[in-house]
């Protein structure tokens, strides 16, 4: 295309003669051929085949640098014929163009107009130039639409009116001017209902879907999983750690060997030194103890001014009158507590079986300092004749009863705690209303025994038995067991056992030993006819005292007869030492194999594993003894209950054939239990119960509480004297005995030889 | 065994209630209580002679230890050490 050349103006050429000189022929006006020497082509830089090729021939020279050139060269400048050219030349640039093939005659030849130059020479760069500036400046014209068959579609899809919508207006005719009233009415009730044209499905038209749109989209499917690994595997381990031993071969070469006799000579007189020494004096002792605590330490001294001082006396009025106290029992925990069983006396009853019992009756718990409320009442179905807290647990206490039955109390901390805090003055105000708690479990008719239950103990745990298949074991600790305990207990076994054991064993129904276990400790029950009997266990063997005095001595361990049926073995031994009842049997608390009984008039002293009879036995009184009991913290020193109301302090270190203290007529009936407690180490009491229901609490003075010193040595000492004197007595009757009946085959034999 | 003549002075001592010699590591040699018993009195007397032993050697390096007694309220404990061996003498006090 051509370019405009609106720039470009026509020049007109001014033709000078020198030119045609210089100039060759067959040349154009307009060009002029010139030579150029190496030097002025350095200088501007259009060397031939280097600036100037064959390519690209062109080469634009500025007219002030020809002008320049022309000035400082002069004549010699190879532009000088041109001069005038290059003067009036009206641009700027002045094109050169190399002439390889020497067309008009030189190597180079000048453009002397710039339409020759713009003919010959044509720059690229205005012409992109133009280009683009067409393009951008053109506003694109919108071209009529072709189509392709996409509005059939969208008018399928389109949803257009096919009628025009239809407008109803209702209104009711008032008259105007009238009092309006406006109201609002919650369109969901049934009663205003706004009316309305719900759609149905018509049967007699239907659409057939021909098409359905329905959208697609994958979903990946995510599926999380986890795994863990054990890191280590659970095992149970332990370590049982072994001291070290050395083997018997070690041990001989050792003992045999030279080193330990040389060290055994070495030390032994080191040894035998300090031996000595410790034998001779004894370095560690206190002078100033051992001297004593002054008057307290004698018991010479104070003999008669001080005894028991009656502390308190409580009793129930609604309860108690009338009744006697069957069995006394300080709470192993809380001290001052204390609980109190009334059992009703009644005359001689020759017809058991009409005794019934009309009012209930309870066990009471007391409390200090409260005299006249009993603190907690525990509802029993029939008199109790004896009753235990448990030993390991306090808030359980087993009764046995008139009835046979053997009845088990629950009750938890609460209750009892609750009876003691209760103060004073809440009792006015609940005019005196005391609470009452029932018993958990009993046992059932058919076990129970046919007599009145005497005595109750718990058997501690050291005891193995085998468990029978007729008796179950149960848990104890929570009440409910104890209704599923209700009615199912079962002995353990029975063991019969004889009253007149001096001739043969018989089989007598009268009493009965039942055990019943219950997991730590067990029961041991017994009873007979009316009296009391107390049973004891010690190891294997049970003690059982009679109600004719005697004591029986049996091996608690069961024989199976040819029934393999379980039986009790046979008592080992009798003694006839009590003329009376024996009410009382009570193991020495600091001596474990010394029991103190006391029964009709006097009271012994046996000493277990003794089979030859009790190694103490105490002078005959002129009352009836009725009860007794160990001091809690001095080794020589009881209490015992007589028929008349008194009490005797009995010291065996001092006085062996009297009391030490006397109490006269500390009650007004025959005492039925004593029961020491210590409350602190400065608080010792003495419950006394008596026959017509009342309980007299004592506080046993510092003399009786307090022990001398070496009291518990002493009374070994005298037990084991005794102990010997007893064997002595035996021997010495043994051989007496053989001495006799010597005698006696001699005397025979002189008889007999007589004639 | 020859040793038995060796102990029987200490042994014939009044109130003696166990003699036991036991080696340098507190293993009980020979014997006249109970092995548990002569286990567990070797073991924990060797320990307290060791503890003994360093505390005298600690205050003077010249020193050692020759002899030891504890005094308890049941009874005397008196301990020979030496340097393979020690002896362990229970004993009652008279009174």
């Amino acid at each position: 295309m051509k370019p405009k050349s609106s720039f470009y103006q026509i020049t007109s050429l001014f033709f000078f003669p020198q030119l045609f000189l210089n100039a060759p022929e067959d040349h154009p006006d307009d060009i002029y051929p010139i030579v150029l020497t190496t030097a002025t082509q350095e200088l501007f830089e259009c060397c031939i085949d280097e600036d100037v090729t064959d390519q690209s021939p062109y080469k634009l020279l500025k007219k002030d640098d020809i002008i320049q050139d022309i000035k400082t060269r002069a004549a010699v400048s190879d532009f000088h014929p041109v001069k005038q050219f290059v003067l009036d030349y009206p641009e700027d640039e002045i094109l050169l163009v190399f002439d390889v093939d020497f067309t008009y005659g030189q190597s180079f030849y000048l453009v002397l107009t710039p339409e020759a130059k713009a003919r010959i020479y044509n720059p690229p760069q205005p012409e992109i130039i133009e280009v683009l500036e067409d393009d951008v400046s053109k506003t694109p014209e919108p071209k009529p639409w072709i189509s392709l068959g996409s509005e059939l579609e969208v008018d399928q899809e389109s949803v257009k009116e096919t009628r025009e919508k239809l407008c109803y207006k209702f209104y009711l005719k008032r008259r105007p001017g009238l009092p309006v009233c406006f109201s609002d009415r919650n369109s969901t009730e049934a009663e205003c209902r706004s009316v309305e044209c719900p759609s149905y499905q018509d049967s007699r038209f239907s659409i057939k879907r021909m098409q359905r749109d329905c959208g697609m989209q994958a979903v990946p499917r995510l599926q999380s999983s986890t795994t863990q690994t054990q890191r280590a595997f659970q095992r149970n381990i332990f370590t049982q750690y072994e001291p070290r031993e050395l083997s018997k071969k070690e041990k001989e070469r050792i003992l045999s060997s030279e080193n330990l006799r040389k060290f055994l000579n070495s030390v032994t007189p080191r040894v035998l030194h300090a031996l000595q020494q410790t034998h001779i004096m004894n370095v560690f002792t206190d002078d100033f103890k051992a001297l004593g605590i002054g008057a307290e330490a004698s018991d010479r001294l104070v003999m008669v001014s001080e005894g028991l001082k009656l502390q308190w006396t409580f009793t129930d009025e609604k309860r108690a009158m009338g009744n006697k106290i069957s069995s006394v029992s300080w709470h192993p925990t809380i001290h001052g507590l204390i609980a109190v069983a009334f059992i009703k006396k009644q005359e001689e009853q020759l017809d058991k079986s009409t005794a019934y019992i009309n009012s209930p009756a309870f066990i009471v718990f007391y409390g200090f300092p409260d005299q006249s409320n009993p603190r907690l009442l525990l509802e029993c179905p029939d008199d109790i004749f004896a009753f235990e807290f448990c030993p390991s647990n306090p808030n359980v206490i087993v009764g046995g009863c008139r009835n046979g039955k053997v009845l088990l109390f629950h009750s938890t901390i609460q209750h009892i705690t609750v009876a003691c805090l209760l103060s004073h003055q809440d009792f006015d105000k609940k005019e005196n209303k005391t609470p009452v708690m029932r018993y958990c479990a009993v046992s059932s008719i058919e076990s129970s025994h046919k007599s009145p239950v005497t005595d109750v103990q718990w058997l501690p745990k050291t005891f193995e038995q085998d468990v029978d298949q007729k008796t179950m074991m149960t848990p104890y600790s929570i009440p409910k067991t104890f209704k599923h305990l209700d009615r199912t207990w079962k002995p353990l076994f029975r063991v019969l056992s004889c009253l007149g054991c001096i001739t043969e064993l018989m089989i007598c129904v009268f009493a009965h030993v039942f055990v019943m276990p219950l997991k730590e400790y067990t029961i041991l029950y017994n009873l007979t006819e009316i009296r009391k009997t107390h049973t004891y266990i010690y190891k294997q063997f049970y003690v059982h005292f009679l109600q004719e005095g005697e004591i029986v001595y049996t091996d608690w361990k069961l024989e199976e007869d040819e029934f393999e049926r379980k039986f009790s073995a046979k008592p080992l031994l009798c003694f006839r030492t009590h003329a009376w009842f024996v009410n009382t049997m009570q193991r020495s608390p600091f001596f474990k194999d010394i029991l103190l009984t006391t029964g009709g008039w006097n009271f012994a002293i046996w000493k277990e594993g003794v089979m030859g009879g009790p190694i103490f036995v105490g002078p005959s009184s002129e009352q009836e003894y009725s009860a007794a009991c160990w001091s809690l913290s001095r080794p020589a020193v009881f209490f015992i209950g007589r028929n008349d109301g008194s009490i005797e302090v009995w010291n065996l270190l001092l006085n062996t054939s009297e009391s030490t203290h006397f109490h006269e007529h500390i009650a007004s009936t025959r005492i039925t239990c004593i029961k020491p407690c210590i409350a602190s180490s400065k608080q010792h009491y003495l419950a006394v119960a008596d026959n017509l229901g009342m309980l007299r609490v004592f506080s046993v003075p510092k003399t009786l509480r307090s022990p001398v010193k070496n009291e518990d040595l002493n009374m070994q000492i005298f037990f084991d004297r005794e102990h010997d004197r007893l064997k002595d007595y035996l021997e010495w009757e043994e051989q007496w005995a053989k001495q006799r009946k010597e005698a006696g085959e001699s005397k025979k034999q002189v008889v007999s030889s007589g004639f | 065994m020859t040793e038995f003549s060796l102990l029987s002075p200490i042994q014939g001592q009044k109130g003696v209630q166990g003699i036991i010699v036991a080696n340098s590591e507190g293993i009980p040699i020979k014997s006249t209580l109970d092995n548990s018993s002569t286990v567990q009195y070797a073991g924990l007397i060797h320990q307290l002679v060791m503890k003994a032993r360093s505390t005298i050697r600690d205050i003077d390096p010249q020193n050692d230890l020759t002899f030891m007694r504890v005094r308890s309220k049941k009874n005397e404990i008196m301990i020979a050490p030496d340097k393979d061996f020690f002896l362990i003498v229970i004993q009652n006090p008279s009174d």
